[in-house]
């Protein structure tokens, strides 16, 4: 059973992600790891279809993203009981290339538990189930990109 | 009657030029039937009936689901946040 003081946050912000204060919420006195992962907006993309990002701009069904959060911080639960704290954010609003945009973290006693699975595990399903999107600005004109994961009924 | 809100997010708010509409729909309508008046109410929006994701009260909802009445509709492309 999970203990109730395991803390899990869920958040989608116009604000900077502190990445700090996060920590500081989801260590408890028995953790020991951290798995923390954080995706920023890449400027210049040389993967595939090369190009420029002057900035991207995001936005979220801001009520349903936060229950989704809650479902993939519950589903991490479910696979990696041993995992303490989670911390799951979207920041939203226009953002410059090099910004932190989301940030997944996990906490355990110690690194071998499956923590680092665990908050890889949350940033594919965030990118799958969450409902949040993002327009790019750059010297070709406006795109938004759009996902390819059609959630499954339970989802 | 049931009353609905639909609430529209990145392309599909684009193509119906607003983000929300309320709207009057049959007791038993579904997922389905609503995306197929609504490709005839709002022609720009036919095109993206094909590959939109639908919730009710902020769950994901398929085609074979009854619309309740007061029901929050989400409606928006694949998800590309992170």
């Amino acid at each position: 059973m999970e203990p109730f003081n395991f803390p899990t946050i869920f958040s989608v912000t116009e604000s900077e992600i502190d990445l700090n204060d996060l920590l500081a919420k989801i260590t408890l006195t028995t953790t020991g790891a951290a798995a923390i992962f954080t995706g920023m907006v890449r400027g210049e993309t040389n993967r595939g279809d090369a190009h420029i990002t002057d900035y991207l701009e995001y936005e979220a069904y801001i009520p349903m993203a936060e229950e989704k959060m809650k479902q993939v911080a519950d589903e991490i639960r479910a696979k990696w009981p041993i995992v303490e704290g989670i911390a799951i954010v979207q920041r939203i609003g226009k953002l410059y290339p090099k910004t932190p945009t989301t940030l997944i973290a996990c906490t355990a006693a110690h690194r071998d538990t499956g923590v680092f699975d665990a908050a890889r595990y949350g940033i594919d399903r965030l990118k799958e189930i969450v409902p949040v999107w993002k327009k790019e600005i750059g010297p070709d004109g406006t795109e938004w990109v759009e996902g390819d994961y059609i959630p499954k009924p339970g989802e | 009657m049931n009353h609905i809100k639909l609430l529209f997010f990145a392309t599909i708010r684009d193509r119906a030029g607003v983000k929300s509409l309320e709207m009057d729909i049959p007791v038993d309508m579904t997922i389905e039937d609503l995306k197929d008046k609504l490709s005839i109410d709002y022609p720009n929006l036919k095109e993206s009936m094909k590959s939109v994701l639908m919730t009710i009260n902020r769950e994901y909802a398929f085609d074979e689901a009854v619309v309740p009445s007061n029901a929050e509709i989400g409606m928006f492309p694949p998800v590309s946040g992170g």
